[in-house]
């Protein structure tokens, strides 16, 4: 279906505001939601707490205090929509448990974005992230069994696969080989602006997470595993956000923030299996498409230009929620030997690698590696969901 | 569902040098087993159920022999949060009574149980947060390892996966009513605590 966000308008700004019990959101059941339910709502969450950032930078980037004022209405009404998105996550959910889901989301939502992406670069850099993000979702959950004696299948429902991916330990690279060459923003294709930004934006999202609610655990291998891994989202945060063509001006990058929100509450809106939410997510839409006009507005008035010419003429395919399990597998059977050389790939450890490892490790195991054998003296076994079979590296399977 | 079996808590190689460790770990075998008795049907619902309703029994008898008297004098605010978790298990030991009586395949058994689900994740998350948090920062490993023997004690009277070749109905009737199973676990808890009667 076309659907173009320019040509609609939304709920007038000073109509967005809600109050406390329009705030008030019941929390999804997290034994009986739809995971993918889960994994939009995180999702979402990280696109508002990018949205807020991102203005923050903008508004302490600009003099004029009338504009100032104007980002200042908005970003209120991104920080309740932050607030009403978030909050529909459950009190009764752990930290590691939450953080499963945000790893079942980074797997889902790349690997989709990867087989989406049309420029060949852009798509390696996602194949090449989403081995690591399914790598952290197989350590968690195998610390997740050790502190809570519950399995991950009971998150993730099947929809997942939880085995090795690139091992953990090997993500550790010196830190300019995470810098990526960026797409050229007149060149590429509008869909992949919105790839781009929302794979930075949940990763960064991630990393805020674990940053501060690792710390939040008592038991010595949880603190351990969400520093080394926390780290890691650090360097794919670096690795997406590298991929943005800094030549865009501020107001261009505020217009495809805007219109990426709509696009995303749009796809969201579409496949939405819980009905409440599915309203958020129209609500949200609505209140968007005007958010998008406000900043379509600044950038004509500062840039003189046009939105148009940097945005799709309509939105493209929704992006959605569901399984990658045989692409996984094909990427894990092909790519699982890769690390980042400058700004491209490569099988070797190079120097500059192996030099990291070297200085990062000093010469221990780390957490990563130590969680699975705490598991081990624990159950005698490893936690694995192989839904598809055994794992399509023979070096990767259960010993 | 997966084909891996945890062990419950006790059961695995753990040290269990660590009551709060224990407990936590002992919540996610509560949960196990409630979605096992949902998974089930007919006679292996039943004994499920029976499972489900031991470990809660023993469980929460542990708790309120060992941790809860241990919460109330040792921290202050120790007693309100004390007497909050004592209230929420008083409403959900109601709710088991009930459940207790009915036949597993009874059209109102679900909805009930389902209901006693969502009651005993919030109130395990809540003892997790308010209760256990202030145990671990209240006591030494001495003290939580003291307690963690006790609740290990506690524990050895509900196994969560029936002994092999005692699986029978029989041998769950050996175990006689839950009243007298927590009796019977308070005076095991109390041994190991080393305080007999």
């Amino acid at each position: 279906m076309t659907f173009n966000p320019l040509e609609q308008r939304g709920i007038p700004l000073d109509r967005q505001l809600r109050s406390w019990r329009e705030m008030n959101v019941k929390p999804i059941d997290p034994d009986r939601c739809d995971p993918y339910t889960r994994c939009r709502i995180i999702t979402m969450n990280g696109i508002e707490v990018e949205a807020i950032l991102f203005s923050h930078q903008l508004a302490r980037h600009c003099p004029d205090p009338e504009i100032k004022r104007q980002l200042a209405r908005t970003r209120y009404i991104e920080a309740q929509q932050q607030k009403v998105v978030n909050w529909l996550l459950p009190g009764v959910s752990s930290v590691l448990e939450t953080t499963i889901a945000y790893e079942q989301v980074a797997v889902d939502l790349t690997a989709w974005v990867a087989r989406m992406e049309p420029d060949p670069y852009l798509k390696q850099a996602y194949q090449f992230g989403v081995l690591e993000d399914f790598d952290h979702l197989y350590r968690y959950a195998n610390l997740y069994e050790m502190i809570e004696h519950r399995k991950a299948e009971a998150i993730v429902d099947g929809l997942t696969e939880v085995m090795p991916g690139r091992p953990t330990k090997f993500h550790h690279r010196d830190p300019v080989d995470n810098v990526r060459d960026p797409y050229a923003k007149d060149g590429t294709n509008p869909l992949s602006k919105l790839h781009a930004l929302t794979i930075m934006s949940a990763e960064q999202q991630t990393m805020n997470f674990y940053m501060n609610t690792g710390p939040t655990y008592m038991e010595p291998i949880a603190r351990q595993l969400y520093q080394e891994i926390g780290l890691i989202e650090e360097e794919h945060v670096t690795h997406y956000e590298s991929l943005v063509d800094p030549g865009e001006t501020w107001w261009e990058q505020l217009v495809n923030h805007e219109y990426n929100e709509c696009y995303l509450y749009h796809s969201f809106m579409e496949q939405e299996s819980d009905p409440k939410v599915k309203a958020i997510w129209e609500l949200h839409l609505n209140m968007e498409l005007e958010h998008l006009h406000i900043a379509c507005d600044l950038m004509r008035r500062h840039d003189g230009r046009d939105p148009e010419s940097v945005l799709a003429p309509e939105l493209p395919n929704v992006l959605t929620f569901e399984p990658n399990k045989a692409y996984l597998r094909e990427l894990l059977d092909t790519q699982i030997d890769l690390t980042t050389l400058g700004a491209g790939y490569v099988r070797e450890a190079h120097e500059r690698f192996e030099a990291m490892q070297e200085q990062i490790h000093g010469g221990e195991e780390p957490p990563s590696e130590r969680v699975m054998a705490e598991h081990d003296a624990m159950f005698g076994r490893e936690y694995r969901v192989q839904s598809e079979g055994e794992h399509p590296d023979p070096a990767m399977r259960e010993k | 569902m997966s084909e891996l079996h945890t062990p419950q808590a006790g059961d695995d190689r753990a040290e269990d040098t660590d009551v709060v460790a224990l407990l936590m770990r002992q919540h996610g075998d509560i949960r196990n087993l409630f979605d096992e008795v949902e998974a089930a049907s007919g006679a292996e619902r039943r004994e499920a159920f029976r499972r489900l309703v031991r470990l809660l029994a023993v469980h929460e008898t542990a708790e309120e022999e060992v941790v809860h008297p241990f919460a109330r004098r040792s921290f202050p605010g120790g007693e309100q949060i004390v007497e909050d978790r004592l209230a929420e298990e008083k409403a959900a030991k109601e709710t088991l009574a009930t459940l207790d009586d009915l036949d597993t395949d009874d059209p109102t058994f679900m909805p009930q149980l389902m209901a006693l689900r969502t009651d005993v994740q919030e109130h395990a998350r809540a003892e997790e947060r308010y209760e256990f948090t202030h145990i671990r920062r209240s006591t030494d490993v001495t003290g939580l390892a003291a307690m963690a023997k006790a609740v290990k004690a506690a524990e050895a009277m509900a196994p969560t996966r029936p002994h092999p070749g005692v699986e029978s109905g029989a041998a769950n009737m050996a175990l006689g009513p839950v009243a007298a199973l927590m009796d019977r676990t308070k005076d095991a808890v109390r041994k190991a605590m080393g305080k007999d009667g």
